[in-house]
């Protein structure tokens, strides 16, 4: 079975850590790839990319060093390759402004405000999971129990 | 014009054609089935050109109105009558079979390679590639932008290369200073590109493919040999249409960069893409070595597309149903129109015998040229085609200037040479709403280039002659 990859940008590597805990009950349906930094993560897609992998979901924090985030975001927003990857943004320090960007520029899916309560977290990851499965076109079959069921249903209809 | 109006014109004229008695036409040996048929056959002129319905659905129509009127399975007040003048029926499995004919084959194992290509990015990864050599200089990179959408639209559709391209252009594009010129030649040059690079291949763009179905028996051309001479012709066509817009719109810019990004995809499954890709267009291009028609040859990709799931049934709700319907309604149209014998009748009842075969000649393709400027280039060689192969069979006068090869390979290059108005073709339509070019500006490389590449066609014909590849007794 082809994998899905979701990938967490976050400068501190704890809350790269509890991410990828609160998401394990995925893992035998997805990859989960950690980057410290935006470059780290554009370099990691490039890579992934190019062997094939579908790159589903991106959850970044905002206030990293060098770029940011949103500015991360907006790159993969504008990126043909990436056309169908989703994108949460998971921070606690954006301003409004931020916030706007975000929404405007980088098109984002979801926000998420630190702390997280994982089962929201994971229930979120499911859906956008289902949105890029289904609008790219992947076979759904095999991804059946992690993939949002209304949804599926909605699209099979 | 008025929608209602348009409606009443495009099917109330057909209807009094169909119900006229039949003394009133000057046709000898006239039947009834005839008589429908050309009345459908009006009916898909006007629809087509006017538009007052989708015009696949015009070629959808085509052939349910066959089914019911003149063929064998049809309405029983149709399929019955005594006055003697009903004429010959057709079958209703080979009206059927035009939505399945060998075209529509081809065109669909061409769906498939382009389809694959994409979803593999071949395509934006050899453009990537091809791009490199041509430096930085506006004028040079130009160049290879020409070069790289007529090479992709010679396999892929026209529009979704002209879509990829100006998807690469259109962010530099925005970075030219306002009152440059270049932007005009830059937004310009693709779709021109991809309207010439769609007469290299058969698969290039639906009117070829349509001409394939009257280059029959002796006057049948390979996959090979039409990329023989359909290359040269767009290399030819290609350079002078850089050349022109060089000219008419100089960039002032000292350097411009594209940026592609990615890499070749290194999975099993893209390696299946990039060898299927070339070891069908190897196929195609043997053709006489292994035996297999380039029919057969376009059913591999298909066929190891889908095994492979590179082409998943998601895909498959993707392809251009419209374009492959467009065409069937063609090929039943143009088989109609020779199996009941109308095409002869209405050539032997107009004397072209008076006319000179040069006159012929230039005035079906100069015909053709003006309608494809104004309406889709399919529906012209649906409409066109079956009247110039009949009239290039039957008329003996026309041998020595090419017969019916060289008549057919003249409209048909011409149905792709229409590319003055933004409405010509979907290629041209999308360069226009890019905003970085005039209709006015459009129609001015437009109309030069139809008419280079029109007289370019003859002298194609002419040398073709020359070398004995067109056989002229």
């Amino acid at each position: 079975m082809n994998k899905l990859t979701v990938i967490c940008v976050d400068d501190q590597r704890d809350v790269l850590e509890a991410v990828a805990r609160d998401l394990q009950p995925l893992e035998s349906y997805i990859d989960i790839e950690q980057c410290e930094s935006a470059f780290e993560c554009e370099e990691l897609m490039d890579d992934l990319d190019s062997q094939g992998r579908a790159i589903a979901v991106v959850i970044s924090d905002h206030i990293m060093p060098e770029r940011t985030g949103v500015e991360l975001l907006t790159r993969i927003k504008k990126d043909g390759r990436f056309e169908y990857t989703r994108k949460l943004l998971l921070t606690g320090l954006a301003t409004h402004q931020d916030t706007i960007r975000a929404i405007n520029q980088a098109a984002i899916d979801n926000y998420f405000e630190k702390p997280w309560v994982a089962e929201v977290l994971i229930e979120q990851v499911k859906t956008l999971l289902t949105d890029f499965v289904l609008n790219s076109g992947m076979d759904y079959e095999d991804l059946m129990p992690i993939l949002d069921q209304s949804k599926l249903y909605r699209y099979l209809k | 014009m008025n929608r209602h109006i348009k409606a009443v014109v495009c099917f109330g004229l057909p209807l009094l054609v169909a119900f006229l008695p039949l003394t009133l036409f000057p046709i000898e040996s006239f039947t009834l089935v005839q008589q429908r048929v050309l009345a459908i056959f009006l009916m898909a002129a006007l629809c087509w050109v006017l538009e007052p319905i989708p015009i696949f659905a015009t070629s959808v129509l085509i052939i349910v109105l066959q089914l019911l009127t003149i063929s064998n399975g049809g309405f029983f007040l149709f399929t019955q009558s005594d006055s003697g003048n009903l004429g010959e029926l057709l079958s209703y499995q080979s009206i059927m079979s035009s939505f399945a004919s060998p075209i529509i084959m081809l065109f669909l194992g061409g769906f498939f390679l382009a389809m694959a290509a994409t979803k593999y990015r071949l395509d934006i990864n050899l453009a990537r590639v091809m791009l490199k050599p041509f430096g930085e200089k506006p004028s040079r990179v130009m160049l290879g932008l020409m070069v790289i959408t007529a090479v992709f639209s010679m396999f892929m559709s026209n529009t979704a290369t002209t879509a990829m391209m100006l998807s690469i252009l259109a962010p530099v594009l925005a970075v030219f200073s306002k009152n440059d010129m270049g932007r005009v030649a830059m937004a310009l040059c693709i779709p021109i590109a991809a309207n010439i690079g769609g007469i290299g291949t058969p698969i290039g763009t639906p009117p070829n493919a349509i001409a394939l179905k009257y280059l029959v028996g002796d006057d049948a051309i390979s996959f090979g040999s039409w990329m023989a001479f359909g290359v040269p012709f767009v290399i030819i066509l290609l350079a002078f249409a850089w050349l022109l817009l060089c000219k008419l719109y100089p960039s002032s810019e000292q350097s411009i960069k594209l940026e592609i990004k990615g890499k070749f995809l290194k999975t099993t499954q893209a390696y299946i893409v990039y060898v299927t890709f070339a070891a069908t267009i190897l196929l195609w291009l043997m053709g006489k070595t292994h035996g297999m028609n380039s029919y057969v040859v376009a059913m591999i990709p298909v066929a190891v597309f889908t095994i492979t799931k590179i082409i998943t049934k998601d895909d498959l709700k993707k392809i251009s149903w419209d374009v492959l319907w467009l065409v069937s309604g063609g090929i039943a149209m143009g088989a109609a129109m020779g199996e009941t014998g109308l095409a002869e009748n209405i050539i032997a009842s107009i004397p072209f015998e008076n006319f000179s075969p040069l006159s012929i000649i230039f005035g079906a393709s100069v015909l053709c040229l003006l309608m494809a400027n104004f309406m889709s280039h399919t529906a012209t060689a649906n409409l066109l085609l079956p009247i110039v192969a009949t009239l290039g069979m039957s008329m003996d006068s026309l041998i020595p200037y090419g017969g019916a090869q060289g008549i057919i390979l003249v409209v048909t290059f011409a149905a792709s040479l229409g590319m003055s108005l933004p409405i010509s073709t979907p290629p041209n339509a999308l360069a226009h709403a890019t905003g970085f070019t005039s209709t006015n500006q459009m129609a001015r490389t437009g109309v030069i280039i139809g008419s280079v590449g029109l007289l370019l066609s003859y002298v194609l014909v002419f040398l073709l002659i020359q070398v004995g590849f067109i056989a002229t007794i």
